[in-house]
């Protein structure tokens, strides 16, 4: 098959007729370097097992067609039903467009828009260009105390006006010192094929802890592709979780970046996937100095024919001595149609240092699955009951807590229909 | 309750059981006895539906239905219960957890609402104290971590939650201290009732000084080769097995 190219014309026609504004320097300097380089194909190392064709032909078919901002139909339903699942200060992207009417301002918390003061960094990364060349606007987040709710980011889109694609893009730095937690929620509905491409990049300052969660719920047949770039400062301690739950083709980048002695991060992930999906998490840490530590634990349960990817990278650079780097990456598949290609990657150029990888493969374990039946339970409650066991863990230690419930929710009903297929 | 004639079953191309024939009606207690690698086990799984074994002639019926046509999970609401010789670790599935389900599943069956938080604790509580057991173990994951005398308190557990119509126990004395084989020993008979039928499967005459047997049978080679009373126990402990083999061969 050729390779799809995105069409560079209609991307810079579109762009050309984006309004003159502080972003419109940042927005040539990203298309140029897209002219250039463009997107990534299966070529590329990292891109070998994902390709970018279906992200491609949403976007040149919203190209094609004006490239407006999606309308959509009515998202105010849908959102209510993500902000009051999970008791959070609700900063909403609906549709591409910046809806401040879910957050409660806090003291702690101090808030400004791209488009009225300056342009994001732009990370020089093809998907981060694609973001940068089409932004017209974007979340500055600045906190400089604990705040009493988590923080969340709701970014949801809704497909009915024709393929569209939507790009955002959030900055948020902590303070030194400072405690948040953090709660990204992709979600999106509609007919029609969507494209989603976020950057969120995350600053955190000395001593300052962070719990991020991310959750990814999309509509199975729409395609994202996600980028987190996170700073973590001296004796400051990151903790995510990743939940992706829906989503067709689905690509997370998550890059770390231990820059400065005594960081502590967790990095842990749970997808599960059924017929259609590709979910592809690629996390890379850079341990710069020592001593710090990391470690990667993520988990997949797929059903059906579909295709998972787990690229678990640790670079140790020269002098980061002290380093402690865990990898763990644990699968439980159901069918003989799913496919999962699981890679940890440690390089290390410094003397001192503790690494562990682990990767497993698993199918469902037939005895436990006959115990539970002999009691009664269902063939599928059974399997129900050994999944979610298998997903528990990394439910239970998600690191916001006032997330737990409604993402063990998430999680028990994605669970409960993925496993149907095996019941019959 | 459970008449079982002639079962031909095997497992990959072994034949294991082999003309299996077996009435039990209700209110009985019966012991299955027989050397390593008879068949006993075989037996006991084949009842509750294991799909590893493959019935290949006979017939099974259970309260005039037909055994083999069902799923384990519909024998099991029917009020078939099977502690296992090796009860299963699940990690992550919490014991109180499968306790309810299995508890509801089988309400259900009969038409009966779920039981309710508080009845449920109670009734564990009741049956835990019975058995001798910490009720911290409701929490812990089915077996994880449990001693092999934990395993088979937990087994009779279930079956108390239960209260199956026919019980098979496969060897839930083995490997059991003598305090823990009285707990056994007094879960099962507590259980004794009119409608009830229980089949004990074991190698010692232990057991049977504790609960009292109406029928003793002897396994051999996948055949039952003699039936007796509780009297014939008390025989093949003195005698061991060999002169049966040899009379059933001869
Ligand atoms: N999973 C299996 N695969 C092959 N052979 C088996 C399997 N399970 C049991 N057997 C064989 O079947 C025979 C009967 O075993 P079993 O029913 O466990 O005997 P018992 O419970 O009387 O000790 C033995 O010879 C045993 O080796
Ligand atoms: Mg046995």
């Amino acid at each position: 098959m050729k390779p799809a190219m995105l069409s560079i014309d209609s991307l810079k026609s579109a762009v050309l007729r984006l309004p003159d504004d502080v972003l419109s320097a940042t927005r040539a300097a990203a298309l140029a370097n897209l002219d250039e380089h463009g997107l990534p194909t299966v070529q590329h190392e990292d891109w070998k097992y994902t390709d970018l064709r279906p992200a491609i032909d949403i976007s040149n078919r919203w190209l094609a067609d004006g490239a407006a901002r999606p309308t959509g139909g009515d998202l105010s339903e849908a959102i209510v039903s993500v902000t009051g699942s999970i008791d959070a200060d609700w900063l909403v992207i609906a549709n591409g467009a910046i809806d401040m009417s879910h957050f409660n301002s806090s003291p702690g918390i101090e808030i400004e828009r791209f488009s009225e003061s300056a342009a994001p960094f732009v990370m020089d990364r093809p998907l981060a260009d694609l973001n940068a060349a089409l932004l017209q606007d974007g979340l500055r987040v600045q906190v400089h105390a604990a705040t009493e709710k988590p923080l969340g980011l709701l970014i949801i889109d809704d497909a009915n006006s024709g393929a569209a694609v939507t790009q955002v893009n959030v900055e948020i730095m902590v303070a030194p010192g400072c405690d948040v937690e953090i709660v990204e929620y992709q979600t999106s509905s509609g007919r029609d094929d969507h494209y989603a491409n976020s950057v969120v990049t995350l600053d955190i300052g000395e001593a300052a802890h962070t719990g991020y969660v991310r959750i990814q719920e999309r509509r199975i047949g729409h395609v994202q592709t996600g980028r987190l770039s996170v700073s973590v400062g001296k004796d400051a301690r990151f903790a995510m979780a990743s939940y992706d739950l829906g989503g067709g083709l689905v690509r997370n980048d998550v890059d770390i970046d231990l820059g400065a002695k005594g960081a502590d991060l967790v990095c842990n992930g749970l997808y599960l996937a059924s017929d259609g999906q590709h979910i592809d998490n690629h996390i890379r840490i850079d341990h710069r100095v020592g001593p710090a530590s990391s470690s990667q634990e993520f988990r997949g349960i797929l059903n059906g024919r579909c295709r998972c990817v787990w690229n678990g990278k640790a670079i140790v650079h020269k002098g980061a001595d002290g380093t402690d780097a865990k990898q763990a990456n644990h699968n439980l598949l159901l069918s003989d149609n799913a496919e999962i290609d699981a890679k940890p990657e440690l390089e290390i150029y410094a003397d001192d240092v503790k690494c562990s990888h682990g990767t497993t493969v698993g199918q469902l374990d037939e005895a436990a699955l006959f115990y539970l039946r002999s009691r009664g339970l269902g063939r599928h409650e059974a399997i129900q009951a050994l999944t979610r066991a298998f997903a528990a863990d990394l439910v239970g230690r998600a690191p916001v807590s006032a997330a737990k419930t409604a993402i063990a929710a998430l999680v028990d009903a994605r669970l409960a229909e993925l496993t149907l297929e095996r019941t019959s | 309750m459970l008449e079982i004639n002639n079962l031909t079953a095997r497992i990959g191309d072994t034949e294991i059981l082999r003309g299996l024939s077996l009435s039990v009606k209700a209110g009985e207690v019966h012991a299955i006895m027989g050397p390593n690698g008879s068949g006993k086990s075989t037996l006991a799984q084949v009842i509750a539906g294991h799909q590893d074994y493959v019935v290949t002639g006979g017939t099974a019926t259970f309260n005039g239905k037909n055994l083999l046509d069902l799923e384990p999970e519909e024998r099991a609401r029917e009020g078939v219960f099977l502690g296992f010789q090796y009860p299963v670790e699940i990690p992550g599935v919490n014991n109180a957890y499968l306790l309810k389900a299995a508890v509801n599943a089988r309400r259900q069956h009969q038409g009966l609402g779920e039981i309710d938080a508080f009845e449920f604790l109670k009734l564990a509580r009741e049956k835990m104290a019975m058995l001798g057991m910490d009720t911290k173990f409701l929490n812990r994951g089915v077996n994880e971590g449990f001693s092999g005398g934990e395993k088979k308190r937990n087994e009779i557990l279930q079956m108390a939650m239960l209260e199956p119509k026919l019980a098979i126990l496969d060897e839930t004395d083995s490997g059991l201290d003598i305090d823990a084989l009285k707990a056994v020993a007094e879960g099962v008979n507590s259980l004794r009732k009119p409608d009830r039928a229980i089949v004990l499967v074991t190698h010692y005459q232990r057991l049977l000084d504790y609960i009292s047997p109406d029928f003793v049978h002897v396994l051999s080679e996948g055949r039952i080769i003699r039936s007796g009373d509780r009297t014939l126990a008390l025989e093949l402990e003195e005698k061991g097995y060999d002169w049966l083999r040899e009379a059933a061969n001869g």
